[in-house]
C-alpha cells in the first residue's frame, strides 16, 4: 500500500508554497510564546494583577453561557440519573439496609458517649448541623464549576467578595469541611479542596485528644500526619478542626468542624508518626452548594 | 477559509468550549471525562488545517482557562499543538480518509492527556501520572463514540475545501 502510485496536485510554484509554510510556522510560533507568556504571568500571580482581573470579568461574561448550557443539560442528567436510580435501586436498597444497621449500632454507642463526655455531646450537636460557629456566619453559595479532572482540586462557586466572601476562609458542605477559598473575584470565587497539596488543616480527635496535620499524603490520599506513636487513635474516629490555641496565631478554621473519619491506622518501625488514613466526610467530586464561613470580626 | 467559515469555526469551538466545562467535565466514565472540545478541534483542524487548527485551540483554550478560572494559556497552549499537529496530519496525508478523524482522536487523545500532564509537573502542580494513566483508555473510548456524530455535524457545516487547495500527499516511498 505504501509502494502504491499516488495522485498529485497541480503544482505550485516554489515560492508560494515556502511562504505558506514560513505563515504557518509563524503563526503556530507566536500562539506557543503568547500562550507561555499567559502561563507565566498567571502562575507568577494568581491572585492579583491585570490578567488575574480580566479573567475575572471574563469568567462573569462567560457566566450566562454556562447557566444556559447546565440548564439545557439538566433534564437529561435527570433522566439519567432516575434510571441509573432505577436500575441500582435494589442494589442499594441492600446496601442501604446494611449501612442502616450500622448507623443504629453507631448511634447508640455515640448516645452513650455523649451523655459522658460533654465536649463530644457539643461536636454531636456540630455534626447535626444545628450550630454554626458563634464568631462566623455562613454565605451559602451554589458551586458552578465542579472539579473534572483528576488535576483538579479546586471548585468555583458563585459568590464573590461582593457577597463578602474573604480570602482564606473555610468552606463546608452541611457539617463537613470542605476545604478553604483561595482566590476572590467580584461574583465568584475559587475553593481549594482538602485533597489539594497545598491544604493543610489542624486536625483533633474528641475522643483520645489527639492532634495533628491533615493533608494529602502519597497516592492521593488524605491523611493525618505528626501523630507520634505512643498516641491512639483508633479506626471510625471522628477529626474534627483544632481551632486557634494562641490568639497571637489564630487558626483559619473555627474549632469543631467535622473534617473526616479515620479509615485505617498503622505504624512502622521506621517512622517517627503513625500512618493515618482519613476517609473525609464530605464527597468533593459531587458538590451542588456549600457555606463560606467568613469571620463576623476582621482578622 | 471565508469569512463565514470563521464564524461558525469560532461558534462551534465557543458552544464546544462552553460545553465542556459546564456539562461534559461532570461526566466522568470509570474515571476519564469525555472530551467534546478535543474532538470538536480535531475535526475542524483536518477539515480546515493547521493555522485554523492552532488559532482554533488557542482561543479555545482561553475560554476553558477564563471560565474555570484556572492558570490562563495552560489549555490554550496544549490545544494549540493539539490543533496544529492534526491540521498538518489533514493537509498532508489524512484529510480524505475516512478512519483520519478516528486515528486522529484517539492519538491526540493520549497526547493531549500526557501533555496535560507534563505542563501540570512542570509548573509544580499536582500531576497524579497514576490515575491519568489508569483513565487514557477509558478516555479514548469515549472519544472515539464522541468522534463519529461531532465530525459528521462539522463536516456538514464547513464543507471540505477544493481538492486543488489541498497540499501534495506525502510519498513515503520513491
Amino acid at each position: 500500500m505504501l509502494a502504491s502510485s499516488v495522485q498529485r496536485s497541480k503544482p505550485t510554484p516554489y515560492p508560494s508554497k515556502a511562504r505558506s509554510a514560513l505563515i504557518r510556522r509563524a503563526v503556530v510560533v507566536g500562539l506557543v510564546i503568547v500562550a507561555l507568556a499567559l502561563v507565566t504571568v498567571s502562575f507568577r500571580s494568581p491572585t492579583a494583577g491585570a490578567l488575574h482581573s480580566v479573567q475575572g470579568a471574563g469568567s462573569t461574561a462567560l457566566r450566562p453561557f454556562q447557566i444556559a448550557a447546565t440548564r439545557i443539560a439538566q433534564p437529561f442528567r435527570d433522566a439519567y440519573e432516575y434510571v441509573h436510580g432505577l436500575a441500582n435501586a435494589k442494589a442499594e436498597n441492600k446496601r442501604l439496609r446494611e449501612q442502616n444497621r450500622k448507623l443504629r449500632a453507631r448511634n447508640v454507642h455515640t448516645v452513650a458517649l455523649a451523655a459522658l463526655e460533654p465536649s463530644l455531646a457539643r461536636l454531636l450537636h456540630f455534626e447535626h448541623g444545628r450550630t454554626f460557629p458563634h464568631d462566623f456566619r455562613p454565605i451559602n453559595a451554589a458551586v458552578i464549576t465542579p472539579p473534572g479532572s483528576p488535576y483538579t482540586h479546586s471548585l468555583t462557586i458563585d459568590a464573590g467578595s461582593s457577597a463578602g466572601v474573604r480570602l482564606n476562609s473555610p468552606v463546608v458542605n452541611g457539617p463537613a469541611l470542605v476545604g478553604i477559598v483561595s482566590n476572590v473575584f467580584p461574583d465568584t470565587a475559587v475553593v481549594r479542596l482538602l485533597t489539594d497539596d497545598n491544604t493543610y488543616v489542624a486536625a483533633f480527635d474528641p475522643r483520645t485528644r489527639v492532634r495533628g496535620m491533615v493533608h494529602t499524603g502519597p497516592g492521593g490520599t488524605l491523611i493525618l500526619d505528626q501523630v507520634k506513636k505512643e498516641l491512639r487513635v483508633n479506626e471510625g474516629d471522628v477529626l474534627v478542626t483544632a481551632g486557634t490555641h494562641s490568639a497571637r496565631y489564630p487558626d483559619l478554621y473555627p474549632y469543631g468542624i467535622p473534617i473526616g473519619r479515620v479509615s485505617s491506622v498503622g505504624a512502622t518501625d521506621t517512622a517517627t508518626f503513625l500512618q493515618v488514613q482519613v476517609q473525609p466526610y464530605a464527597n468533593l467530586s459531587s458538590l451542588d452548594a456549600v457555606a463560606v464561613l467568613v469571620p463576623k470580626k476582621p482578622r | 477559509m471565508t469569512l463565514g467559515d470563521g464564524v461558525k469555526a469560532a461558534a462551534l469551538l465557543f458552544v464546544a468550549a462552553v460545553a465542556q466545562v459546564s456539562i461534559f467535565s461532570q461526566a466522568q466514565v470509570f474515571g476519564a471525562v469525555p472530551d467534546v472540545l478535543l474532538v470538536t478541534l480535531v475535526a475542524l483542524s483536518l477539515l480546515r488545517g493547521s493555522v485554523v487548527g492552532a488559532v482554533g485551540g488557542f482561543f479555545a483554550g482561553l475560554v476553558v482557562d477564563t471560565a474555570s478560572l484556572g492558570t490562563l494559556g495552560l489549555t490554550s497552549l496544549v490545544l494549540t499543538l493539539a490543533g496544529y499537529w492534526i491540521g498538518r496530519y489533514g493537509e498532508t496525508t489524512g484529510r480524505d480518509r475516512a478512519h483520519a478523524p478516528f486515528l486522529s482522536v484517539a492519538v491526540v487523545t493520549v497526547l493531549y492527556q500526557v501533555g496535560l500532564l507534563v505542563v501540570h509537573f512542570v509548573l509544580g502542580e499536582s500531576a497524579p501520572g497514576g490515575a491519568v494513566m489508569r483513565s487514557l483508555i477509558p478516555a479514548v473510548v469515549l472519544n472515539l463514540i464522541l468522534t463519529g456524530p461531532i465530525y459528521a455535524v462539522v463536516r456538514r457545516l464547513l464543507r471540505p475545501t477544493n481538492r486543488d487547495e489541498l497540499t501534495a500527499e506525502v510519498q513515503l516511498l520513491g
